[in-house]
């Protein structure tokens, strides 16, 4: 293997290619420093390299026009193009200059640098593969084959039982979309589909800042899919990183989350599957409700059987996990349960297994909030209410009582009020 | 009055890189101080993009966090913020302790 690195910092040059001689001991490295160096010329011997790593900001040139460059020839290797500027459309603009691969430098990791270089050289390097990376380059390659009229489908960039999810844009500019194409297993299953389905229809309904847009949807024999709004902040999975949220922060989340329940549910729609992944951050901080997949209209025949339980258990609220018949407030429990997670960086309960957990939602009363975020308990507990008649009916119920006992002025809730 | 301790762990095979990293980062402070010191706010701009981008790489999460900040203080033109920031960098290159496993 034959690996060329251009970047412009050499402590990065350094670690790239330490990582790469520890997974591949006979592997030939040669950096490019392009503070000394213009782009490689016609003369340089590209073809005898098995990939290059091509940094964007490369200190007086820019990667993407060196990406262009290099592209040109036919002997160009595959190049997994770093970026350390948080926005998405570098990458996107990368993939479309011909970038085989990208990763972002500030997530980048052992790990992600040799899995991105093993698949991008594996063909090439070895007869066979594993399983899971034939399964990945599958899914790449699937990414490669839809067709979707005006849209280009990039790079995979997750996976869920249900759907593979790419980074795409439309063909006209670099702004990133994502692109959810349903897995073939699942195409086979009525039921899955026609949910995957019903989620555009859903959504289109709704019209809110505070959910995710989708922009189109189609469904051949082989292929279902979604466009849909591509978020630059992440989910709040990623933000919480295991930890606690500030709780100005925590709240202003929160907030936002009543607004998005507000205008889902006015709508006679419920969510049902509420969890950090589901929840997703603009650029500029809003935030947005994705994944309807499960979500139903209240008048709606549920697809759900009879005794069928559908979400995900850390966040299902104590009817759910029952099978029982679901209304607005079982949203509002959900939503509780994520911000007793925003405001502690702990889970709401614990357990060995899905099961376990679940029961913890019938059984169990929730762990009393620290001292320090004590001002926020009478809400905690009127949100996780394991009886739903005593829990706030809607989300407007929220807000209210947010406004009135949380935001006037800067008194901590009056801990004295009766609920209920 | 609290010092601040910064503790990094990092891996037990990058051990023979960190020398030269930690000297790299010692004259980047050096070249970020002459920067501020002529308003040189482009020079700036891409030291700090460069922390961002190396600092977590070697487990140095803080040289990130702090390389945004100066990365955005330059764009703003924040001269007393940078000078702050860059301080503050000062400090923890003195007080960094290294913990390989």
């Amino acid at each position: 293997m034959r690996v060329l690195i251009i970047d412009d910092d050499p402590d990065l040059r350094s670690l790239l290619g330490h990582y790469i001689k520890q997974r591949w001991q006979d592997a030939a490295i040669d950096e490019w420093d392009p503070l000394e160096r213009d782009v490689p010329g016609a003369d340089f011997p590209l073809g005898s390299y098995q990939a290059l790593i091509l940094d964007y900001m490369l200190g007086r040139g820019d990667g993407l026009e060196w990406l262009a460059k290099l592209k040109q020839r036919p002997d160009c290797p595959k190049v997994l193009f770093l970026t350390g500027a948080g926005n998405e459309s570098i990458a996107v603009r990368a993939m479309k200059a011909g970038a085989d691969d990208y990763q972002r430098k500030q997530e980048l990791t052992r790990e992600r640098l040799l899995t991105s270089l093993h698949e991008l050289t594996a063909a090439e390097s070895e007869r066979t593969v594993s399983r899971e990376l034939a399964a990945r380059m599958e899914a790449h390659s699937l990414g490669a084959k839809v067709r979707i009229p005006g849209i280009k489908v990039l790079r995979l960039i997750g996976e869920g039982g249900m759907a593979r999810v790419y980074l795409a844009s439309r063909e006209g500019d670099d702004d990133p979309l994502v692109v959810k194409i349903l897995r073939r297993e699942v195409l086979k299953n009525k039921t899955a589909l026609q949910r995957f389905m019903e989620e555009y229809a859903l959504v289109e309904r709704i019209q809110s800042r505070h959910v995710a847009r989708i922009y189109d949807h189609g469904q051949s024999e082989e292929h279902a899919y979604l466009v849909m709004e591509f978020f630059e902040g992440g989910d709040l999975m990623k933000r919480l990183a295991g930890q606690a949220l500030d709780p100005a922060e925590a709240m202003r989340v929160f907030r936002q989350l009543m607004f998005a329940l507000g205008d889902i549910h006015e709508k006679g729609i419920l969510h049902r599957d509420l969890k950090p992944q589901n929840l997703m951050f603009r650029q500029d901080g809003t935030l947005a409700i994705l994944d309807f997949g499960i979500a139903k209209h209240i008048d709606a025949i549920d697809r759900t059987k009879e005794g069928e339980v559908l979400g995900t258990p850390r966040y299902m609220s104590p009817e759910q996990v029952q099978g029982r018949a679901l209304d607005l407030r079982t949203d509002i429990y959900s939503a509780g349960v994520l911000l007793y997670q925003m405001l502690t960086g702990q889970h709401l309960f614990e357990g060995e297994t899905a099961v376990e957990v679940a029961l913890h939602h019938l059984n169990t009363s929730p762990p009393a909030l620290p001292e320090d975020l004590q001002a926020y308990q009478r809400l905690l507990d009127k949100l996780l209410e394991k009886d739903r008649e005593a829990r706030f009916r809607n989300a407007d119920e929220v807000i209210g009582f947010l406004a009135r006992k949380l935001e006037q002025g800067s008194a901590p809730a009056d801990r004295t009020m009766r609920l209920h | 009055m609290d010092v601040p301790s910064y503790k990094v762990t990092v891996a037990r095979d990058l051990e023979d890189l960190i020398p030269v990293f930690m000297s790299n980062r010692k004259k980047e402070l050096d070249t970020l101080r002459v920067a501020l010191a002529a308003a040189d706010f482009e020079q700036l701009r891409q030291l700090g993009h460069r922390m961002k981008g190396v600092g977590n790489s070697y487990g140095f999460a803080h040289v990130s966090t702090l390389g945004k900040q100066i990365e955005d203080g330059a764009r703003s033109g924040d001269r007393a913020g940078l000078d702050a920031r860059i301080r503050e960098y000062a400090d923890y290159l003195a007080k960094v302790e290294i913990v390989y496993e």
